[in-house]
């Protein structure tokens, strides 16, 4: 009997928890019920991309509230959007592979262009794209190029190829990405082989290659790689052109180089989630986004590559002549897009990349 | 069995013992048992965990290149230790001795840095020894190098990281052995004609060792998961089992592989515990 009750006892103090955690649930959606329009955007961006004042701007003049929250990484954002229920993200912004496995996992939904009039400023070499064909689940947003960054107050050798980063005489001068596709990709390119290599016998010579690196390396960033290059801590780096494009504002010494056997690229996109609940405000959302003027302000604030070249052209010669802030267009059409592979290749670059950095 | 003795005897108890281990259950027990569940999972080819039974994930921690990182976590960790106890046993024994006022205020040195966040403060390590950062720029003033020195993105600079991290760790229960020391003891020793060396290495350091013991599991434990520091002041090139394991959550994106890390991190957790319980360790000294 005793212990009958206790079972009882306890089973509902479990039950309650599970009511405040309803409870709580419920009040958040009634708050955002209150709001002006009664609409609350739950918009799922990366980091240092979407500026706060060109939503605040949105949200005055839709009436739509917007709750930005921030990821670092892709496979972060799938995790957290996998795990939360059905309509805590209404917008993401997958990068280029991503969106493929978004599609794939049935993530996202398709999305109507007639609701997008400002899908016209999309230039036409950024519709299309390989990894969404005729852009049904996602409109472009920015993008970039994996260029090489050379502080030349310090290095005057000739740089143009990702092969000359692996040169042993720039021990200790190099900041890469700490990304093991990016890395690895680059050494594939160096040989000559595909970015996304996946013939395991090509794969060992390419490890033969990364290790190369080792001693060159001298910082594996990410976040601020400019940093690194602003401070005189690194003289060469390979990373992301915007953030090139921020050292040589800082440091003029710091230029890009393209390589010339042709680049790493990335598009980050604008993408609905199947578990949306306010699908029209996030048509109207992307819109916006996709609006000449306000990509205007969000280049003068992070000078990606930008697929709304209505807005690249009213940024005026400045920024379009900038190689770094507008990387060229034959540029762009050698560059290579990270593809997804199968797993038993990523547990051998996974091996590469660990031997690489223990 | 009545009602009355319900009330008197079991009621009481599942109220009061009943919401701690609804929480233990729920928030300790079951993840971590996910986390074991989840570390003989495998992934299919859109990296999703799938409920199939595999030991590969453990297979491929056995690599000769993750058995090195561990090797290096663990000589990171000792090296933590072993400054930590240098640096926080006189430290300790300064507060232990000292006037309650000045006690106070040497308590405060210890405390206060850690009501900042730790990444900032790493951060702020990270600017200070940067060849432009003020160290550099003051011994390049007074002359003592010519160019700056490259301090940043070494084993080194992740030790001093970790060590400035888990220094609070070290001292507190350093300090708690020290004070409890008897003075009487000190007394008799010297009485008895032990001059200061001898009465440091046969009375007051095996009378205190408890709280080098207890500071050591609290320093060398985190130091192995702590991946932010080595991220920051090794800058890739000196990562710890933590730094495995993100990745593994992370970039890498096989989850069952890195919970079958986390099983591994927890088990030399536990060996470390134990030894630290067979060398007559108290485990209430540990907080737990």
């Amino acid at each position: 009997m005793k212990k009958i009750i206790a079972l009882l006892l306890s089973s509902v103090m479990a039950l309650s928890f599970t009511a405040c955690g309803g409870g709580t649930a419920g009040e958040g959606g009634s708050e955002s019920a209150a709001a002006p329009t009664g609409e609350t955007l739950n918009v799922f961006v990366w980091t240092e991309y979407v500026p706060q004042s060109v939503v605040d701007k949105f949200t005055e003049e839709t009436g739509i509230k917007v709750n930005l929250s921030t990821y670092s990484s892709n496979e972060d954002m799938l995790a957290k959007v996998k795990a939360e229920s059905d309509g805590a993200f209404d917008i993401i912004q997958p990068s280029d592979y991503m969106v493929e496995q978004c599609i794939n996992q049935g993530i996202i939904q398709e999305i109507d262009l007639s609701k997008i009039p400002n899908f016209s400023n999309i230039g036409d070499a950024y519709k299309n794209p390989s990894y969404d064909p005729g852009n049904k689940y996602s409109v472009p947003y920015l993008g970039g190029v994996g260029g090489i960054a050379v502080n030349r107050a310090q290095i005057t050798d000739d740089i143009d190829s990702y092969a000359d980063l692996f040169d042993p005489k720039y021990e200790g001068q190099l900041v890469v990405l700490d990304d093991f596709r990016a890395v690895i990709g680059i050494a594939a390119k160096s040989l000559g082989y595909d970015f996304n290599e996946t013939d395991p016998e090509k794969l060992a010579e390419i490890k033969e290659q990364v290790l190369k690196l080792k001693n060159n390396i001298k910082l594996y960033d990410s976040d601020s790689p400019k940093s690194a290059l602003i401070s005189g801590e690194c003289n060469l780096a390979f990373c992301w052109s915007a953030e090139i494009a921020l050292a040589n504002a800082e440091n003029p010494d710091v230029e890009i180089v393209f390589p010339e056997e042709g680049p790493y690229l990335f598009f980050d996109n604008w993408c609905i989630t199947s578990g949306s609940q306010h699908v029209d405000a996030a048509h109207k959302f992307i819109d916006y986004m996709s609006r000449p003027d306000v990509m205007q302000e969000v280049l003068a604030e992070f000078p990606y590559l930008c697929a709304n070249t209505a807005a690249v052209e009213a940024m005026g010669e400045e920024y379009s002549a900038n190689p770094a802030k507008n990387p060229p267009a034959d540029v762009i059409a050698k560059g290579s897009y990270v593809k997804n592979l199968d797993t038993d290749t990523i547990a051998t670059y996974d091996e590469i990349w660990t031997e690489l950095k223990k | 069995m009545t009602k009355h003795n319900f009330r008197s005897n079991t009621l009481p108890s599942v109220i009061m013992v009943g919401p701690v281990v609804l929480w233990l259950v729920f928030f300790i027990a079951i993840p971590l048992l996910y986390v074991a569940v989840m570390s003989f999972c495998s992934i299919d080819e859109s990296y999703n965990i799938v409920f199939r039974f595999t030991t590969v994930n453990y297979k491929r921690l056995c690599d000769i290149n993750y058995v090195q990182i561990y090797g290096q976590s663990i000589l990171i960790a000792v090296l933590t230790t072993i400054v930590c106890i240098l640096l926080a046993y006189p430290f300790s024994f300064l507060i232990a001795r000292t006037t309650s006022k000045s006690k106070a205020f040497l308590y405060m040195l210890v405390i206060i840095p850690f009501w900042t966040n730790s990444l900032i403060r790493i951060y702020g390590w990270r600017t200070f020894l940067g060849t432009s950062g003020w160290l550099n720029m003051l011994l390049m003033k007074i002359g003592l190098v010519d160019s700056p020195v490259n301090m940043l993105f070494k084993r080194g600079t992740t030790v001093l990281g970790m060590v400035y991290c888990l220094f609070p760790y070290m001292v507190l229960p350093l300090y708690t052995a020290i004070e409890k020391l008897d003075k009487s003891l000190l007394e008799a020793s010297s009485d008895l004609g032990a001059k200061g060396p001898q009465t440091f290495f046969r009375v007051i350091l095996p009378l205190t060792s408890s709280g080098i013991f207890s500071g050591s599991i609290m320093v060398f434990i985190p130091t192995l998961g702590y991946f932010f520091v080595s991220d920051i002041l090794g800058g890739g090139n000196s990562d710890v089992i933590g730094n495995l394991i993100e990745r593994q959550f992370q970039s890498g994106n096989n989850w069952p592989l890195g919970a079958a890390l986390s099983i591994i991190l927890i088990v030399i957790t536990l060996l470390l515990v134990k030894l630290y319980q067979k060398c007559g360790g108290d485990m209430e000294s540990l907080g737990v």
